[in-house]
C-alpha cells in the first residue's frame, strides 16, 4: 500500500505532529485528568465544609477548563489523528490493524467520558442540594472515566517503544501490556496531576481576590503536587528502565540534537533546574505564599509544558529508526520490504511515481528516492535540512554514506532501493548540496510542487 | 502484512450506526451555529425584544452538539481506516493540506462559537467578528469532509486531481459543491427540527420561526436533492433508490406536518416528529452508505488480492528481517569499540588501516587511523565536524560521552593520541638539509612555512592538514610523500626526490607538532 506523499514545508512533518500532541498532551493530561481532578476535589470539598467560596471556585475553573478541554483538547486529539492519516498514513493503519479493538473501545469511553463531562457541566446548578452528592460522584467517574482513556491510549503508545514479543508472535496482549505500559501508564498520571496542580494553582491566583481561600486552595494543589512528585520520581526511573538500552542511550541526544549534543550537561542542568522550580513551587502552594508563587507562576508552567514535551520527545525520538519497533522503519517502509526494494528497485515499484510521471529526469528521481526514504525525518530548506546533512561531502562520499545509514546512525532506518538508485540519490544531494540545483520547499514530490525549481 | 481486524458485515454496520451518531450531532452544530447567528446578526444590538435572546438560547447548546460531534466521529474514522484504507489514505494524501487545517478549523470555530455562547465580556462588534470567524471556519469542516469522501469514492479521478495541480475539477468538482450544499441544508433541517422540538413552547413566535426555518430549510433539499441526485458519478441502482425514496417520502411527510396541518392547527407532537426526523436521517444515511460501498466493495476486494500476492513476494523476506531487528536491538551504541565497528569501520576498516569495505568506492580514500597521531581537541574538532571534500561526514549525532568513549578506543587500540615518532633511522644530515630547502620552496606552497596550512590553499577541500597538531607516524607520512594522497591535491614526489631526502621530509613535517 503507498498513498501520495505529502510534507509540511518547512516545519517537517514530526514537528508538525509534535506541536499538535503537545497542546493534546497538556490539555488531556493536565486539564482533562489533573485540574478536573481537582475541580471535582474542591466541589466535594466545597460540599462537605458548606463552602460558597470552593463551590464558586469549582464552578468558574470548570467553565474555563470544559471550553479548553471540548474546544482545544478533543480537536488536538483527533488532530494527531487527521495529521498521522495524512503525514504518516501506513504507520497509523498499521497500528489500526494492530490495535483496532482497544481504538474501538476507546472511542466508546471516549463518547462517554465528553457526554459525562457535559453532563457534568450542564447540570451543575440543577443537581445542587439534595442532589449534590450525585453530582459529585458524576465528577468523580468522569476522572475516572479519563483515567481509563489514558490506560488505552497508553498501551498504544508504549507498544511503539516496547513490542516486546510482538515482531514474532503478532500477540496482541503481548502488544498491549508491554513492558513500558505500566511505567508509563504511571509517570503519566503523576505528569497529569502535578499539571493540574499548577493549573489549578494558576487559576487561582489569577481569579480569587480573597486571601485566606486563596491560601486554602493552594495548600490543596500544593498537597497534590508534592504527593505526585514521589509517584512521578520513581515512575520516571520505572520508565527509563523498560526501554531498551539500544534506545535509552540516545535519550539526551533527543532533547540535545546535533546543535548542542557536545554540551550533555546542559541535559541534566535544565532538568534539574526544571525539577527544583517545581518541588519550589509545590512548597510554596503549601505554605501559600501568593506573591512568590505569582512570580515562578510562569517559569513553572513553561518547565511543565517542557517536561511534558521533553517526556513525549524522547519516547518519539528513541525508537529512532523504527515507527514500530521489529516490523515498520521511520520512513514507513517495512522491515520486510527494504531488501525486497534493494533488490526489485523503489521506483519500479513506487503507484505514484510511476502513475504521475512518466519523466526519466534523474532530479526527479532523486526527489522522489528522497520522498521515500528521507522526508518523514528530513525536509529541504526546512528543519533539519537534507542540504546540512551532506554539506561537504563528496558524491561517492555520500554514495557510500547512503549504503550504511542504519549502521552509521543508530536511528536512522536503511535506504531502500538498488544501488543504482542509491547512485541517483547521491548524485541528487551532491547537486542540491553544490547549489546545483535550487529547490524552495517542496511539499509535493510526484509531480514535484510547492517549489521553485530554477 | 497485517491481518485486517474485521471486515464484512460487522464493519459496514458498525460504519453505519456510529455515523449515524456522528452526522447526527455534526448536523445539530452546524444548524445550530446557523440559526443563531442568523438571529444574532438579525438583532443588531436590539436586547429589548425577545428575539433578542434566541440567540443566545439556541447557541448554549452549540459547546454540546459539536464536543459530541467531534468525539463520536472518531468511530467512522477509525472504522473507513480500517475497513477501506486504501481508498480514504489515498483520498487524505490527496488532500492533506486542507485535512490537516481541520484542526485549526475546528479549533478557531469552537473556541469563537464558545466564547460567543458563554457572552464572556467585550464589546458587540468583537460578538459579531467572532461570530462570522467561527461559523465561517465551522462551515470549512464539512467542505473538507466532502472533499475526501468524494475523492475516496471515485479512484478514477485521482490522478486527473494531481494532474489539476490538486485541485478538484470538471463534474466531480460539481458533485462536491451540491453534496457540500446539501450537507448545509440538512443541517439547517435537523437543526431547526431539534430546536423546534426541544425549545420550550412558550414562545410562539419562536415557534413559528423556527417551523419556518424546518420549512426553508426542507425546501431547499427539494431544490438540491434532485440536482445531487443527477451529479453522482455512477448510477446508483436499486437498494439505493429504495433508500432514497423512503427518505424523501419521510421528509415529505415532515414538510406536510409542520406546514399545511399545522396552519390548520393540527401539528403533529413531538412523539411524532422527532423519529420522523430521525428516520429521515436515517434513510439518507443509509442511501449515501449504499452508494459509497458501490465503488468501495469492488475495490477492496481487488486490493485485497494484490495485497495477498504482494504478501507472497516479500514472503522470504520475512524471517530474516525480523532476525536483523532482534540482534540490532543487542547492539547498544553506548560504547568506542560498538561506534567505531558501525559507525567507521566500513570506510576506515576493522583495523583501521583506511582499507574498509567501501574504501574502494572512495575517490578520497579514508584516512588510515592507525597512523594518526594527534591530540584530543583536533581529534574531537575532525569527528564533529567531518573533513568537507571528502567522504567523512560528521559525527555530532554522537554526545559528548559517546565521542570521548570513541577517541579513548582509538587511542588505545592505535595510539591515536599518542606523541610524535621518530623516523625509523637516521636520515643524513645532507638529506636533511635538501628536505628543508625542498619544504621551504614546495611544500610550504600549501601548507605553510609553520605547517598551519598557507593563505593560497585556504580553499582547499580537503583542506590542508594542520600540522602542527594532526600528523601521521613517520612511515605514513613517508609513504605519502613518496605516493601523494589520491583525490587531493597532494602528489608523490618518489621520482623526484631520493629515498633519504623523502625520510628528512617525512622527518621536518612530523616535527612541526610539538
Amino acid at each position: 500500500m503507498q498513498f501520495p506523499i505529502f510534507q509540511v514545508p518547512y516545519l517537517g512533518n514530526g514537528l508538525t505532529i509534535a506541536l499538535d500532541g503537545i497542546v493534546h498532551v497538556v490539555i488531556s493530561h493536565g486539564f482533562a485528568i489533573g485540574a478536573m481532578a481537582i475541580i471535582v476535589l474542591s466541589e466535594y470539598l466545597g460540599f462537605k465544609n458548606s463552602s460558597r467560596r470552593w463551590e464558586s471556585f469549582a464552578k468558574d475553573f470548570l467553565r474555563f477548563s470544559v471550553i479548553i478541554i471540548t474546544g482545544v483538547g478533543a480537536v488536538t486529539g483527533v488532530g494527531l489523528w487527521l495529521i498521522t492519516s495524512a503525514l504518516s498514513p501506513r504507520s497509523i493503519g498499521s497500528m489500526l490493524r494492530v490495535f483496532f479493538w482497544p481504538w474501538f473501545l476507546e472511542w466508546i469511553v471516549f463518547s462517554l467520558e465528553v457526554s459525562v463531562l457535559l453532563i457534568y457541566y450542564f447540570l451543575w446548578d440543577r443537581w445542587s442540594a439534595k442532589k449534590k452528592k450525585q453530582h459529585i460522584r458524576l465528577g468523580f467517574s468522569y476522572v475516572l472515566l479519563a483515567l481509563f482513556s489514558a490506560v488505552l491510549i497508553t498501551g498504544i503508545l508504549g507498544f511503539m517503544l516496547t513490542p516486546d514479543g510482538w515482531p514474532w508472535n503478532k500477540s496482541f496482549w503481548a502488544a498491549f501490556f508491554n513492558p513500558s505500559f505500566l511505567p508509563q501508564l504511571l509517570l503519566r498520571t503523576g505528569l497529569s496531576f502535578i499539571m493540574g496542580a499548577v493549573f489549578s494553582a494558576g487559576y487561582c491566583l489569577a481569579t480569587r481576590r480573597d486571601a485566606d481561600f486563596r491560601r486554602e486552595a493552594l495548600r490543596l494543589c500544593g498537597k497534590v503536587a508534592l504527593v505526585l512528585f514521589a509517584v512521578t520520581a520513581v515512575a520516571s526511573a520505572w520508565y527509563l528502565q523498560s526501554i531498551p538500552s539500544r534506545f535509552r542511550t540516545h535519550a539526551a541526544f533527543a532533547i540535545l540534537t546535533s546543535k548542542l549534543s557536545q554540551h550533555p550537561e546542559l541535559f541534566y542542568l535544565i532538568n534539574a533546574a526544571g525539577a527544583l522550580i517545581l518541588v519550589a513551587f509545590a512548597l510554596l502552594s503549601l505554605r501559600g505564599s501568593s506573591s512568590i508563587l505569582r512570580a515562578l507562576l510562569v517559569p513553572a508552567l513553561l518547565f511543565s509544558l517542557g517536561f511534558v514535551s521533553e517526556f513525549e520527545r524522547i519516547r518519539e525520538f528513541t525508537r529512532g529508526p523504527y515507527l514500530m519497533p521489529g516490523y515498520m522503519y521511520s520512513n514507513q517502509v517495512l522491515l520486510e520490504e527494504n531488501p525486497f526494494y534493494n533488490e526489485a528497485g523503489l521506483l519500479k515499484n513506487s503507484f505514484w511515481f510511476n502513475k504521475t510521471t512518466d519523466n526519466p529526469d534523474p532530479i526527479k528521481q532523486g526527489v522522489y528516492l528522497f520522498a521515500q526514504n528521507c522526508s518523514s525525518c528530513h525536509t529541504i530548506s526546512g528543519i533539519n535540512d537534507i542540504k546540512d546533512r551532506v554539506q561537504g561531502r563528496t558524491e561517492d562520499g555520500i554514495y557510500v554514506i547512503l549504503g550504511h545509514t542504519r549502521e552509521m546512525v543508530p536511528f536512522m532506518p536503511p535506504f531502500s532501493g538498488t544501488e543504482e538508485e542509491r547512485k541517483i540519490l547521491a548524485h541528487f544531494f551532491f547537486a542540491l548540496s553544490e547549489g546545483e540545483i535550487k529547490l524552495g520547499a517542496p511539499s509535493r514530490f510526484a509531480p514535484l510542487a510547492g517549489s521553485k525549481n530554477e | 502484512m497485517l491481518v485486517k481486524p474485521l471486515g464484512g458485515e460487522l464493519l459496514r454496520g458498525l460504519l453505519f450506526v456510529s455515523f449515524y451518531l456522528h452526522l447526527s450531532f455534526v448536523l445539530l452544530a452546524i444548524g445550530t451555529a446557523i440559526i443563531s447567528l442568523f438571529y444574532f446578526l438579525g438583532n443588531r444590538g436590539d436586547k429589548s425584544t425577545g428575539e433578542a435572546r434566541w440567540d443566545r438560547e439556541i447557541l448554549r447548546t452549540f459547546m454540546a452538539h459539536k464536543s459530541l460531534a467531534a468525539v463520536l466521529g472518531v468511530g467512522p474514522l477509525l472504522l473507513i481506516q480500517v475497513g477501506h484504507s486504501v481508498p480514504f489514505f489515498s483520498s487524505i494524501g490527496l488532500w492533506a493540506p486542507v485535512w490537516m487545517a481541520l484542526i485549526l478549523l475546528l479549533i478557531v470555530a469552537s473556541l469563537a462559537i464558545d466564547v460567543l455562547g458563554h457572552r464572556i465580556r467585550g464589546r458587540r462588534s468583537w460578538h459579531l467578528g467572532l461570530g462570522i470567524i467561527g461559523l465561517a471556519s465551522f462551515l470549512g469542516v464539512p467542505a473538507v469532509f466532502v472533499v475526501v469522501l468524494v475523492t475516496a469514492e471515485n479512484p478514477e479521478g485521482w490522478f486527473a486531481i494531481i494532474k489539476n495541480n490538486f485541485r478538484l475539477a470538471g463534474p466531480l468538482a460539481l458533485h462536491w459543491l451540491l453534496r457540500y450544499l446539501h450537507i448545509l441544508g440538512a443541517a439547517i433541517v435537523i437543526g431547526a427540527a431539534f430546536h423546534y422540538l426541544f425549545s420550550k413552547r412558550k414562545d410562539s413566535r419562536k415557534d413559528s420561526a423556527l417551523s419556518r426555518w424546518l420549512v426553508i430549510g426542507i425546501l431547499i433539499q427539494f431544490v438540491l436533492g434532485p440536482l445531487l441526485y443527477l451529479s453522482l458519478p455512477r448510477r446508483p441502482g436499486a437498494a439505493a433508490n429504495l433508500f432514497l425514496l423512503i427518505g424523501v417520502i419521510g421528509a415529505g411527510l415532515l414538510l406536510r406536518s409542520v406546514y399545511y396541518l399545522k396552519n390548520k392547527g393540527r401539528a403533529m407532537g413531538i412523539k411524532t416528529l422527532a423519529p420522523i426526523s430521525a428516520l429521515v436521517l436515517f434513510f439518507m444515511l443509509l442511501t449515501r452508505q449504499t452508494l459509497q460501498d458501490k465503488t468501495f466493495l469492488p475495490l477492496e476486494r481487488e486490493y485485497q488480492a494484490k495485497a495477498a500476492i504482494y504478501e507472497k513476494t516479500l514472503g522470504p523476506f520475512r524471517q530474516p528481517s525480523v532476525q536483523k531487528y532482534q540482534s540490532d536491538l543487542d547492539i547498544v551504541y553506548d560504547r568506542g569499540a560498538v561506534i567505531y565497528s558501525r559507525s567507521c569501520a566500513f570506510c576506515h576498516g576493522d583495523a583501521a588501516d583506511g582499507d574498509g569495505p567501501e574504501a574502494k568506492n572512495l575517490a578520497v580514500p579514508p584516512e588510515n587511523l592507525s597512523a594518526v597521531r594527534t591530540d584530543r581537541r583536533t581529534l574531537h574538532k575532525i569527528i564533529l565536524a567531518g573533513t568537507p571534500g571528502s567522504g567523512m561526514p560528521y559525527f555530532s549525532f554522537f554526545d559528548r560521552s559517546k565521542i570521548q568513549g570513541l577517541m579513548d578506543y582509538l587511542d588505545q587500540k592505535w595510539g591515536v593520541l599518542g606523541p610524535n615518532e621518530p623516523p625509523p633511522g637516521p636520515v643524513p644530515q645532507a638529506a636533511l638539509e635538501q628536505a628543508q630547502k625542498i619544504y621551504d620552496q614546495t611544500c610550504a606552497q600549501c601548507h605553510g612555512q609553520d605547517g598551519r596550512g598557507s593563505r593560497q590553499a585556504q580553499d582547499f577541500r580537503p583542506s590542508v592538514p594542520d600540522l602542527t597538531v594532526y600528523n601521521l607516524t613517520p612511515q605514513r607520512t613517508f609513504a605519502i610523500i613518496s605516493n601523494g594522497y589520491p583525490g587531493t591535491v597532494m602528489s608523490g614526489f618518489s621520482a623526484a626526490y631520493s629515498e633519504d631526502v623523502r625520510w628528512g621530509l617525512a622527518k621536518i613535517i612530523n616535527d612541526k607538532r610539538k
